[in-house]
C-alpha cells in the first residue's frame, strides 16, 4: 500500500511530505482518498510549488472537505463524475477486491438519479465540487458494505453512462486534464474488456470538451453476469443481448426481419449542403514511369515548401546550393532523406532539396530539439534553421508545417463518423452494426440518443466496410462471405435499412476492391454496384475531403498510421492520436515512403494535407480516439470486427461497436455491444 | 600404400608445387594459405585456431567425449593465465575477452567438426560487461551465420558462454525487464518483418530463456528493423540481432531437451528452468501420441495434411497428392545410388514424367521434406492408359519414349525405393511396405515347407534381368499353395484401392467370360464400365477391335483373376479401410498381400543444376577498375581511358620501400607487406601490357575485372591470371578460385563402364577388387566407390580441363615452371584431385576425380557429402581442382563483410573419417537385402529406432575397417545416370510453356487433381506474386545504371549524384509477368469465383498504377 501511494502522488509529478503521507495512509480507504485528492490538486488552484511538497495542511483540509473526518453521511447525490475520476485511480484496487457487481450497481444507481434530476446535475458548480467529491466518497463506500445496499435497485436500464459532470470540474479548460489515464495500461490492467471501455478515458476527456453539459452516452450491457434486470421501468430502454449467457433480458432488441430492411431507392428532399472537395478516383494520371516518381517527389516538397515557405522566420529560406561557404547560419526547407544516430548518441540527419543534399547534427544536449528531431521521419519535409560549426552543421530549430488554430464554426446538424465494419468476415459484428442502423432511424436507443439520431445528417465510413478477398493469405478461412461483390452486397442491404435522408460516405481502406497503392481510387461500381444504387450513398477516394454543410472533412483511412507508429518513439496504434496530430503537423498523411505503405507516384501527391480541415477522421487500427487539437477534430472511429488473430497477438485490444457522433459540434460516442 | 595414404601423398606433391609457385613472390603471400588437416583437432587448429591447440584435442579425446572435449578446452583457454604484470587495467580486460572469445570459438569449432563457418562468422565477438550490481558477465555476440552451425550447436555456443563464466568466475546476466522484453519484441518482429523461425515460442517462452540464460545472448544487427525497446544500455543496436534470436529460439528454446542433457553429462549449474519448455513439449507431445494412433488410421484412410502440397509453383508439377491412390508407392531399400535423402525412382517413370532428371528435387509428403530423385530399374515403373484404351506396364526408358504421346492417363507412378535410414533420419514412423518380391522371397525361404534348393530364388529375385525373374501365374499359385505363401506381387493387384462393390462389378464381368478361358491364352471380354476398375487395380490389358471393341488380358493376368477372384464378394463392414482386400481374401485360396498400402504425395522442387560458379557480372580477374570499363566491366576498355583512379593497397618493400603488388619485391627481392587501401591513379593501359607481354597473350580485349575490392585489404589479383583465364574461358569467384557447381548425389558403387574409367586406370587408381571381391576384369563388374573419389558431370570434366590448361598457362607463362595437368580431355583428369567446398562451411574437402556422369549431378560417396556437411535433398556445392585452390586462393581477397569468409578453403581436410563427419552418414544402409522380420515390423507402425536390430546401417560399423568397406546396397540399377538428365522446367522457355506442361501433366496423373493444381498455382504463386510486386512496385528504390548506386527513394533532384538518370528497380514488368497466363488459366479452367474476382482486383490495382486515366479517357473519346 505504501509504495502504491507514493506511486500515484509521484506519476502526477507530486511530492507527499512526510506529514502529509502520514494523515493519508491512515484514512480508511488511503488510495480512494488519493485520488480524489489528485483530482483536486492538479485543478488549477495549486501551483507546481505546492506540489513538490505537498504539506499535510492542505491534506488535512481536503479530509475535511470530504467530510471523512466525521460521520458519514448516509445520503449523497449522484455524482458520477467523481466517481469516475476515482475508479481511473483507482482502477488496481478496485479490481483486487473484485468489487465489479458493485461497481455496475454504482453505476446503474447513478444512472437513474440523473435520469430523475437533470437540473441538479446540470447546475453543479465549481464551488460545489468540493462536497459532490466528499458525497462521491461515501457512496462508493457505503456501496461496499452489503447492509447498506438496500437503497441499491438495480435499475434495468443499465447503460453505462460515462457522466458528463466532470466537465463542471473545468469547464473552461479541458486539454488540461490531468487525469489522463494511459490508456493501453488500462487495458493491461482489467481483466474484463468492456468494463474497461466504460472507465475510458477518453470518454472522460470527451466530456470536458462539452460546456454545454450534453451526456455522452454509451450504450452498453453489462458483463457482470450477477446483474438482475427489472423490465418494470423500461419504456425508453433497449437493451442488446451480451455476452453473458445468463442475463435474461427481457427488453431485448429484436433483429428486424432481413427481408424488412428497406432498400432506399427513393430520394428525400433534404437540403444536403454536401460537396466534394478533393476525389482522386479518375485522377490517376500516373503510368508507372520513372517520370511519374521524379513528379510525385517534387510535387510533395513544392506542396508542403509552399506551406512552410510563408512562415515568417523561413521568408528567406535558401536553396541547399546557394548557401555560400562562408555561411553561418542555414535556412533551409527540406525533405528527410536519412537518420541515423551517431556512437555518442547524437542524430546525424540527412536532409536534401532539389539542388543538393546537407548531413545536419542534432546535439543530444539540445534537449528540446533532440525530442523534436525524434519525430522526424524519413521524406517529411520541414524547415530547418542551423548553424555552421566548421565543417558541422548543427541544428537549433526544426519548423513544422504545422497546424494554425481553425475558427470555431456552428453546426447544426450530426455526423456520424465509422470505418473497419468488416462486412463478410466471421468477426463481423452484425448485431452491433444492426443496432447501430436503427438507433439512426431513431428506431433504438434512449431518448437522448434518440434526440442525437434526429439529427444525424451524414454518415461516413473510412475504409474497410466489407473485408475483402485475398488481402492476406488463406482469408478465406475467415470469411463468411467469399465473394466481394456479395461482401458490398450485403453492406448495402445493411446500409439500405439507414434512412434515405443520411448522406453516407464510402472511401476504400486496404480491405476494399481497390488498388493497393495511396492515394486508392473508389471503389469500382462493378463491384459494389449494389451500394451505387441506393440513391444517399457517395463513393470518394482515399484520401478525401468532403464539406458537410461547410464542415471540411478530411477523410483518410490510415494505412500511414502503421509506419508512424513502428517508426516514432511513444508511438503506438492504441496512440493514434498522437499520431493523427503528428500526421496534421506534418501535413501529409503518409510521409514515410518505402515501408509498409504504398505510395502511387502520381503526378501530384493527394497525401499532402493543403488545408486544415475541420475533421480529421480516420480508421484502420480498430481503436476509437478522439482529440480536438487546434480546433480540429480528430476522430479515429473504431470498428465493428472483434478482436482479430493478428490483433490477438499483438495484444491490441479493438473498441468494437463504438461509434463516435460529433453532434452540433460536440463529440459524442455511441457504442452498441 | 592405403588409400588414403596414397591421396595424402599427391596432395603433399601438390602442395609442393604450390609453395614452389607461390615462393615466386608474385602473389599476396609467398606459401599457399590452405593449411592441410588431417583430422578434426587439425581442422579446428587450421580454421581458428589457437596454434597447439590441435594436439590438445588429440590428448583429450581419448577419454573424453566430442562434447566433453569442447567444453574441457573452452574452460582451458579461457582460464589460462597471463602475465598481468605492468597492464593496465584496460588491457587485462581485452586479453580476457580475447581468450574468451577465442574459447568460444575453438569450443564451438570442435562441435561443428571443423567445417562450418559458424565459429568464424557466427560469433562477432565475446565481451565482459557490468550489471548493475557492479559484478563482471559474459556476453556473446552472435551474427546471422550462425544459423550454419544449426540449432544444436547454437544452443551449445550458450553453453560453452556459460562454462567460461563458470572458469573464469563471472557472475550471471541479469537482464533488466526491458532487456527480456526486447527480446520478446525481437522474436515477434523477426518473425513478421523478416523470416519464420523453425520454431515459434510464445512470448512467455521467451521471457522464460531471456530472464534465465546465465550469459547475454546479444549480437550484431543483421536487419534493417528496428524495435520499440530502443536505446536500452547494454544493447548496442536498436535493430533486430538476428544471430542472437536465433541462438536463442533455435537453439536453447527449440533444442531444450537436449540442451539440458548436455548440463547434466557437463555438470553445469543453474538449467533445470530448461525443464519447463519439456514439460510444456510433453504436454504436447501425449496430445500427439494419441494423435498417432489416429495417424494410423490416417495413413490408412489416405488423409494427412501435407506440408508439400501447401505451395503449389508454378512450372513445378504436383505428382501426387497426399497419400492419394495412384501416387509413389512406398518401397523399402537402397540402391547403389540412394541414401542421404536420395530416393529411386524407375527412369520409366522419369521419362514419362519429363519434370524427373537425376538430381530433381521432389518435396515430398514423407518420410522427411524433400529429396533428390535418382534413376533405380530394378523397382516397378509406372502403368499407364493409353489413348487406344490400352493400360500397360512400362519398364524401361526406352518403352516411355515409344509411348510418348498416346498417353491418356498415367495410372500409376510407380515405386520410390526409400532406405530405412530415411525413416531413421527423420524419426518418421515406419509405414507398411509395398508387397513386393523381395519380401516375397524372404516368406518363401522362411517357410517351413520350403527346402534350400526347391527354387531358383536367386534368379526369381534378379531383378537386373526381368526375363529371369518371371514367373507365370500358374507357377505363381502353385509355389503359393506348396509353401503357403502370399501370392507373387506380380499377380497381386490393387485390390484395395477399389471398393467392394466396385470389385463385384469386375468379378460379374469376367465371370460372364470365365467359362471361355482357356490357360495359357488371352481372355476377351466384352468392353465394359468395369474395364475402370482393371484400371485402377492396375491390371495391364488392351484393347481390340472397332465394332465390337474387347478387353484382352494376357493368359496369366486372366488365370491370376480368375483363380483370386472366384466369387463375388459379400458386402459387409464397407466402412473399414482394408476391407475389400479382407473380402477377397474371404474367397481366395491364397492369401492376398496389399499391393501398395502406402501411396507417397510429391510434387517437383528444385531442377538439378550443374553450372560452373559466376558472379554477376562475371570477372575473370580481381581486379578493380570502378567504372572505367563499362557495363561489361572490360579492362582493355577502361584501359583505354590511360590512368584510371581506384581504391587499392599496393605492397611495400621492407628493405627499398618500393612499392609492387608482390609478396616478394620485384626490385629487390626483399618480402613486402601491405599497405593500406586508398585511392591511387594507375597506368592501367601499362600493367595490360606488361601483364600481356608477360604471359605472351596478345587478345586481352576480353579480360573482365571488377568495379572495386570488397576485400580488406583491397589489394588487387596480378592481371596475368586474368589474361590468362580468359584465353581458357574460366572465371573466378571472389576468393580468387575457379569453381563448379553440382546438385549432391550419392554413390557407393559403380559400373566401370557407365562411369567412363578403364580398368587398367581404376587399378592405377588402387582399385582391385569389385564388389563383390572378385578382381576388377572388366568394366562392367560393380565396383565399390572408395570414399573420396567423385564422379563429376560432363560439363564439370569440360570446364575443368579449362580450369587445368589455365593452370598449366600459368605454371609455364606466369611462374616459368613446368606444367603440371597436360590435359586434353577430360578422361585425362581421371586420378587428379580437387577439392569440394559447401557454402556457409570453411573448410574444404579433398577428393579424387574417378568417372563422369552425363547427369547434372556430381555423385560422390555419402561420407564426402557429409563431410562438406551436405545431404542429398538438392543441396549443391562446388568442385575446385586442388592445385588451383593452393596456388589462387588468398585469404586477402575475401570480403571483408560479415560471411565472407563462408564458402571460403580457409583449411583442407585431406582424409575423411566418418566418425569425424555429420552423423547423417550413420544412416546410410549397407545390408545386401532386407529380412522378413524387417517386412514384418513396418506393418507394426513402430518408431524406426525400434527396429534397428533389423537392419545393418554404417553406424554399426564407426571406428572398423567395415566403415569403409563392404556398404552394400539391397536394389540394383544398372544405369547411375538413366532417364532424363535434364528437367523439363529447364528446357520449356517461358513460364507459360511450363505451366502449361504442369497442367497436362497434372490433367494426366490419377494421383492429382487438375483443378486444385490450377488453382495452387494462382493462389499460391501467381497472386502472391503479382500482389507483393505491385505493393514492391509503390515502394521501390530506384538504380543508376551508370553508377550502380541505389537510393531508397527518388532524390528530389531527380539524378543520381553522378548525373545519370536513375531506373526502377522493380520494373513494370516483373509486376505483370503472371498477369497474363493468371488470365489465361482463370479463362480456362473452372477457377474458384474467390480466386477468380481477387485477381480482377489486383488487375484493376495494377492498371490504375500503369494507365493514366487521361489517357484512358482519351481512348474513350476516339469512340465517343
Amino acid at each position: 500500500m505504501t509504495t502504491k501511494i507514493l506511486f500515484k502522488f509521484a506519476e502526477k509529478g507530486i511530492n507527499l511530505s512526510p506529514e502529509a503521507y502520514e494523515k493519508i495512509n491512515s484514512l480508511e480507504d488511503p488510495l480512494d482518498f488519493s485520488s480524489s485528492l489528485i483530482v483536486k490538486l492538479k485543478s488549477q488552484e495549486f501551483s507546481e510549488k505546492d506540489l513538490m511538497s505537498l504539506n499535510d495542511s492542505i491534506v488535512e483540509e481536503f479530509i475535511k472537505i470530504l467530510g471523512l473526518d466525521q460521520s458519514k453521511k448516509t445520503e449523497s447525490k449522484s455524482q458520477k463524475g467523481l466517481f469516475t475520476y476515482d475508479k481511473e485511480n483507482n482502477k488496481n484496487n478496485q479490481f483486487e477486491t473484485n468489487e465489479k457487481d458493485i461497481n455496475s450497481n454504482i453505476n446503474a444507481d447513478y444512472e437513474e438519479k440523473i435520469r430523475v434530476e437533470p437540473n441538479t446535475i446540470n447546475s453543479h458548480t465549481k464551488t460545489k465540487i468540493s462536497s459532490e467529491i466528499k458525497e462521491s466518497r461515501k457512496t462508493a463506500n457505503k456501496y461496499k458494505k452489503p447492509d447498506s445496499c438496500k437503497n441499491i435497485t438495480l435499475k434495468n436500464e443499465y447503460k453505462k453512462h460515462n457522466n458528463s459532470e466532470n466537465i463542471t470540474l473545468k469547464p473552461d479548460n479541458s486539454e488540461n486534464i490531468a487525469l489522463k489515464p494511459d490508456n493501453s495500461e488500462n487495458i493491461a490492467l482489467k481483466p474484463d474488456n468492456s468494463k474497461n471501455i466504460a472507465l475510458k478515458p477518453d470518454n472522460s476527456e470527451n466530456i470536458a470538451l462539452k460546456p454545454d453539459n450534453s451526456k455522452n452516452i454509451a450504450l452498453k450491457p453489462d458483463n457482470s453476469k450477477n446483474i438482475a434486470l427489472k423490465p418494470d421501468n423500461s419504456e425508453n430502454i433497449t437493451l442488446k443481448p451480451d455476452n453473458s449467457e445468463n442475463i435474461t433480458l427481457k427488453n431485448e432488441y429484436k433483429k428486424s426481419d432481413p427481408d424488412k430492411f428497406k432498400r432506399n431507392l427513393t430520394s428525400h428532399d433534404v437540403d444536403f449542403d454536401f460537396k466534394i472537395i478533393q476525389d482522386t478516383s479518375k485522377k490517376s494520371y500516373t503510368s508507372g514511369e520513372i517520370g511519374n516518381l521524379i513528379a510525385y517527389f517534387k510535387s510533395r516538397y513544392s506542396k508542403i515548401s509552399n506551406i512552410l515557405s510563408k512562415r515568417p522566420e523561413l521568408k528567406a529560406y535558401q536553396k541547399i546550393n546557394d548557401i555560400e561557404e562562408g555561411a553561418r547560419d542555414l535556412n533551409v526547407i527540406v525533405m528527410v532523406r536519412d537518420i541515423r544516430a551517431t556512437k555518442n548518441g547524437h542524430k546525424i540527419v540527412e536532409f536534401e532539396d532539389e539542388t543538393g543534399e546537407i548531413n545536419v547534427l542534432f546535439h543530444k544536449d539540445n534537449q528540446e530539439l533532440f525530442k523534436a528531431s525524434e519525430k522526424l521521419v524519413k521524406d517529411e519535409i520541414i524547415g530547418l534553421i542551423a548553424e555552421k560549426k566548421g565543417t558541422l552543421n548543427v541544428a537549433t530549430r526544426i519548423i513544422n508545417p504545422g497546424v494554425p488554430r481553425i475558427p470555431r464554426k456552428e453546426m447544426d446538424f450530426a455526423a456520424v463518423f465509422t470505418s473497419d465494419i468488416h462486412i463478410g468476415s466471421l468477426t463481423f459484428l452484425e448485431d452491433a452494426f444492426v443496432r447501430f442502423t436503427e438507433w439512426i432511424n431513431g428506431d433504438f436507443g434512449s431518448e437522448e440518443q434518440r434526440n442525437i439520431a434526429k439529427d444525424v445528417k451524414y454518415l461516413i465510413v473510412a475504409g474497410d466496410i466489407v473485408d475483402g478477398i485475398g488481402i492476406y493469405p488463406n482469408q478465406d478461412k475467415e470469411l463468411a462471405i467469399k465473394d466481394i461483390t456479395e461482401q458490398y452486397d450485403e453492406a448495402a442491404r445493411l446500409l439500405g435499412n439507414i434512412r434515405g435522408d443520411v448522406k453516407i460516405i464510402i472511401t476504400p481502406g486496404n480491405h476494399d476492391a481497390s488498388r493497393v497503392a495511396e492515394p486508392q481510387p473508389a471503389v469500382p461500381e462493378k463491384y459494389a454496384k449494389s451500394l451505387y444504387e441506393l440513391n444517399n450513398v457517395e463513393f470518394v477516394s482515399n484520401p478525401a475531403v468532403v464539406s458537410l454543410d461547410g464542415w471540411n472533412t478530411l477523410i483518410y483511412h490510415g494505412r500511414g498510421f502503421d509506419d508512424l507508429a513502428m517508426t516514432i518513439k511513444g508511438f503506438s496504434h492504441e496512440k493514434n492520436d498522437l499520431i493523427m496530430e503528428e500526421l496534421l503537423n506534418k501535413r501529409h498523411l503518409a510521409p514515410i515512403y518505402g515501408e509498409r505503405t504504398p505510395l502511387a507516384s502520381e503526378l501530384e501527391d493527394h497525401l499532402v494535407i493543403d488545408n486544415i480541415p475541420d475533421i480529421f477522421h480516420t480508421g484502420h487500427v480498430h481503436i476509437n480516439t478522439y482529440k480536438h487539437y487546434n480546433g480540429v477534430h480528430m476522430i479515429n472511429s473504431g470498428t465493428f470486427q472483434t478482436q482479430t488473430e493478428f490483433q490477438k497477438i499483438y495484444n491490441i485490444v479493438p473498441t468494437c461497436a463504438e461509434v463516435p457522433v460529433l453532434h452540433k459540434g460536440v463529440y459524442k460516442q455511441l457504442k452498441f455491444i | 600404400m592405403d588409400y588414403f595414404e596414397g591421396l595424402e601423398k599427391e596432395t603433399k606433391e601438390l602442395y609442393e608445387i604450390a609453395n614452389m609457385a607461390r615462393s615466386k613472390g608474385l602473389d599476396a603471400q609467398t606459401e599457399t594459405e590452405i593449411p592441410l588437416a588431417k583430422d578434426l583437432a587439425e581442422r579446428v587448429e587450421g580454421l581458428v585456431g589457437p596454434e597447439g591447440i590441435a594436439k590438445r584435442i588429440k590428448d583429450l579425446e581419448d577419454d573424453m567425449s566430442r562434447e566433453e572435449v569442447a567444453f574441457k578446452i573452452a574452460a582451458e583457454i579461457s582460464s589460462q593465465e597471463f602475465d598481468e604484470v605492468g597492464k593496465k587495467q584496460r588491457e587485462i580486460d581485452t586479453e580476457r575477452e580475447r581468450l574468451a572469445d577465442q574459447a568460444v570459438r575453438t569450443a564451438l569449432a570442435i562441435l561443428t567438426e571443423g567445417v562450418v563457418a559458424a565459429p568464424l562468422e557466427g560469433i562477432a565477438k565475446v565481451k565482459i560487461k557490468k550489471n548493475s550490481d557492479n559484478s563482471e558477465y559474459l556476453a556473446v555476440y552472435f551474427a546471422g551465420p550462425i544459423r550454419s552451425a544449426g540449432g544444436t550447436a547454437a544452443a551449445l555456443a550458450v553453453l560453452i558462454g556459460d562454462c567460461i563464466k563458470v572458469a573464469t568466475n563471472l557472475s550471471n546476466y541479469l537482464p533488466t525487464d526491458s532487456e527480456i522484453e526486447r527480446y520478446v519484441e525481437e522474436v515477434e518482429l523477426y518473425e513478421s518483418e523478416v523470416t519464420n523461425l523453425q520454431y515459434s515460442p510464445k512470448p512467455d517462452e521467451v521471457r522464460l530463456a531471456a530472464k534465465n540464460i546465465p550469459v547475454e545472448v546479444t549480437g550484431e544487427p543483421t536487419d534493417n528493423v528496428e524495435v520499440s525497446h530502443r536505446d536500452l544500455e547494454r544493447v548496442e543496436t536498436n535493430n533486430i540481432r538476428g544471430g542472437a534470436l536465433l541462438a536463442m529460439v533455435e537453439g536453447v528454446i527449440q533444442k531444450s531437451a537436449k540442451v539440458l542433457k548436455y548440463t547434466h553429462t557437463l555438470k553445469l549449474d543453474g538449467w533445470t528452468w530448461l525443464e519447463e519448455y519439456s514439460k510444456e513439449k510433453e504436454g504436447n507431445e501425449n496430445s500427439s501420441n494419441q494423435e498417432e494412433i489416429s495417424d494410423e488410421e490416417k495413413i490408412k484412410s489416405g488423409k494427412d495434411d501435407a506440408k508439400y502440397i501447401q505451395d503449389i509453383i508454378g512450372g513445378r508439377p504436383v505428382l501426387g497428392y497426399p497419400s492419394e491412390k495412384g501416387g509413389f508407392r512406398l518401397r523399402y531399400g537402397r540402391s547403389r545410388n540412394t541414401g542421404l535423402a536420395a530416393m529411386g525412382v524407375n527412369p520409366a517413370t522419369m521419362q514419362l514424367l519429363e519434370f524427373l532428371a537425376v538430381g530433381t528435387q521432389l518435396k515430398i509428403e514423407r518420410p522427411g521434406k524433400g529429396n533428390c530423385v535418382v534413376p533405380v530399374d530394378s523397382i516397378e515403373g509406372p502403368l499407364v492408359k493409353l489413348k487406344n484404351g490400352n493400360v500397360v506396364r512400362i519398364s524401361t526408358v526406352k518403352e516411355a519414349k515409344a509411348i510418348k504421346g498416346q498417353i491418356a492417363e498415367i495410372l500409376f507412378l510407380g515405386d520410390m525405393l526409400v532406405a530405412f535410414g530415411e525413416f531413421l533420419r527423420n524419426n518418421q514412423t515406419l509405414l507398411p511396405s509395398a508387397w513386393c518380391e523381395e519380401w516375397w522371397i524372404e516368406i518363401i525361404k522362411n517357410s517351413p515347407k520350403y527346402n534350400e534348393g526347391d527354387l531358383d530364388l536367386e534368379k526369381l529375385g534378379d531383378f537386373k534381368n526381368k526375363e529371369n525373374s518371371y514367373i507365370s501365374a500358374k507357377d505363381a499359385f502353385e509355389i503359393s499353395k506348396k509353401y503357403d505363401v502370399p501370392l507373387h506381387p506380380n499377380y497381386t493387384y490393387s485390390y484395395n484401392d477399389v471398393s467392394i462393390e466396385d470389385l463385384n462389378s469386375l468379378i460379374k464381368w469376367i465371370s460372364k467370360f470365365k467359362n471361355s478361358f482357356i490357360e495359357d491364352e488371352e481372355l476377351k471380354l466384352d468392353l465394359s464400365y468395369s474395364k475402370r476398375i482393371l484400371e485402377i487395380i492396375g491390371v495391364p490389358h488392351t484393347l481390340e477391335g472397332k465394332e465390337n471393341p474387347q478387353v484382352v488380358l494376357n493368359s496369366d493376368d486372366a488365370y491370376s483373376l480368375i483363380h483370386t477372384l472366384t466369387e463375388e464378394l459379400a458386402i459387409e463392414d464397407n466402412l473399414k479401410n482394408d476391407s475389400t482386400l479382407n473380402a477377397v481374401n474371404k474367397i481366395s485360396a491364397i492369401e492376398i498381400k496389399i499391393k501398395a498400402p502406402i501411396y507417397i504425395g510429391t510434387r517437383v522442387g528444385r531442377p538439378e543444376k550443374s553450372k560452373e560458379r559466376l558472379m554477376k557480372p562475371a570477372p575473370h580477374v580481381l581486379f578493380p577498375i570502378g567504372n572505367a570499363g563499362g557495363s561489361r566491366r572490360l579492362v582493355a576498355e577502361a584501359s583505354k581511358k590511360g590512368k584510371i583512379n581506384i581504391e587499392i593497397s599496393r605492397m611495400r618493400c621492407t628493405n627499398c620501400q618500393i612499392s609492387s603488388f608482390q609478396s616478394l619485391c620485384p626490385h629487390c627481392g626483399s618480402p613486402t607487406e601491405v599497405g593500406t587501401p586508398s585511392r591511387k591513379n594507375i597506368n592501367l593501359s601499362g600493367m595490360l601490357r606488361k601483364a600481356s607481354e608477360n604471359v605472351n597473350v596478345r587478345r586481352v580485349d576480353e579480360i573482365k575485372g571488377v568495379i572495386g575490392m570488397i576485400s580488406e585489404s583491397k589489394l588487387p589479383e596480378p592481371l596475368e591470371k586474368g589474361i590468362l583465364r580468359a584465353k581458357n574461358e574460366v572465371f573466378t569467384f571472389k576468393d580468387a578460385t575457379i569453381r563448379h557447381d553440382s546438385t549432391d548425389l550419392p554413390l557407393t558403387h559403380f559400373i566401370p563402364k557407365e562411369i567412363g574409367v578403364t580398368v587398367e586406370k581404376l587399378k592405377e587408381m588402387g582399385y582391385e577388387n569389385d564388389a563383390y571381391g572378385n578382381e576388377i576384369e572388366n568394366e562392367k563388374q560393380i565396383v565399390e566407390l572408395k570414399v573420396q573419389d567423385v564422379v563429376i558431370s560432363n560439363k564439370c570434366g569440360e570446364y575443368l580441363v579449362n580450369v587445368a590448361n589455365f593452370m598449366d598457362d600459368l605454371l609455364n607463362k606466369f611462374y616459368s615452371m613446368d606444367k603440371f595437368y597436360n590435359v586434353n580431355l577430360k578422361e585425362d583428369l581421371i586420378g587428379h584431385l580437387i577439392v569440394g567446398l559447401a557454402p556457409h562451411t570453411s573448410a574444404g574437402v579433398l577428393g579424387r576425380i574417378v568417372g563422369f556422369t552425363n547427369a547434372l549431378a556430381c555423385y560422390a560417396h555419402p561420407y564426402f557429402h557429409s563431410a562438406k556437411r551436405r545431404n542429398c535433398d538438392s543441396d549443391e556445392d562446388s568442385i575446385m581442382l586442388l592445385l588451383d585452390a593452393l596456388i589462387n586462393f588468398s585469404k586477402s581477397y575475401l570480403p571483408r563483410t560479415r560471411g565472407g569468409s563462408m564458402d571460403a578453403p580457409l583449411v583442407l581436410s585431406s582424409r575423411i573419417d566418418p566418425e569425424e563427419i555429420d552423423d547423417e552418414s550413420h544412416n546410410i544402409d549397407v545390408m545386401e537385402k532386407l529380412s522378413l522380420d524387417f517386412f514384418n515390423k513396418t506393418q507394426e507402425f513402430i518408431k524406426p529406432s525400434d527396429a534397428l536390430d533389423l537392419v545393418d546401417n554404417v553406424s554399426m560399423h564407426l571406428g572398423t575397417q567395415a566403415q569403409y568397406e563392404n556398404l552394400m546396397f539391397s536394389h540394383h540399377t544398372s544405369n547411375i545416370h538413366a532417364g532424363p538428365n535434364i528437367c523439363l522446367y529447364k528446357t520449356l522457355p517461358s513460364m507459360k510453356e511450363k505451366v502449361e506442361s504442369q497442367i497436362e501433366l497434372a490433367e494426366k496423373i490419377r494421383a492429382v487433381d487438375q483443378r486444385g493444381v490450377v488453382e495452387g498455382v494462382l493462389s499460391s504463386h501467381f497472386l502472391p506474386d503479382i500482389m507483393g510486386n505491385a505493393r514492391a512496385f509503390s515502394k521501390q528504390k530506384v538504380r543508376c545504371t551508370t553508377c550502380n548506386s541505389k537510393y531508397r527513394r527518388m532524390p528530389l533532384s531527380g539524378k543520381c549524384k553522378c548525373g545519370a538518370n536513375l531506373i526502377l528497380s522493380v520494373p513494370k514488368g516483373s509486376v505483370v509477368k503472371y498477369l497474363e497466363i493468371s488470365r489465361d488459366l482463370v479463362a480456362r479452367y473452372p477457377i474458384t469465383h474467390y480466386l477468380t474476382q481477387r485477381l480482377e482486383i489486383q488487375e484493376f490495382g495494377i492498371d490504375s498504377l500503369f494507365e493514366s486515366d487521361k489517357s484512358k479517357q482519351s481512348s474513350l473519346d476516339v469512340f465517343l
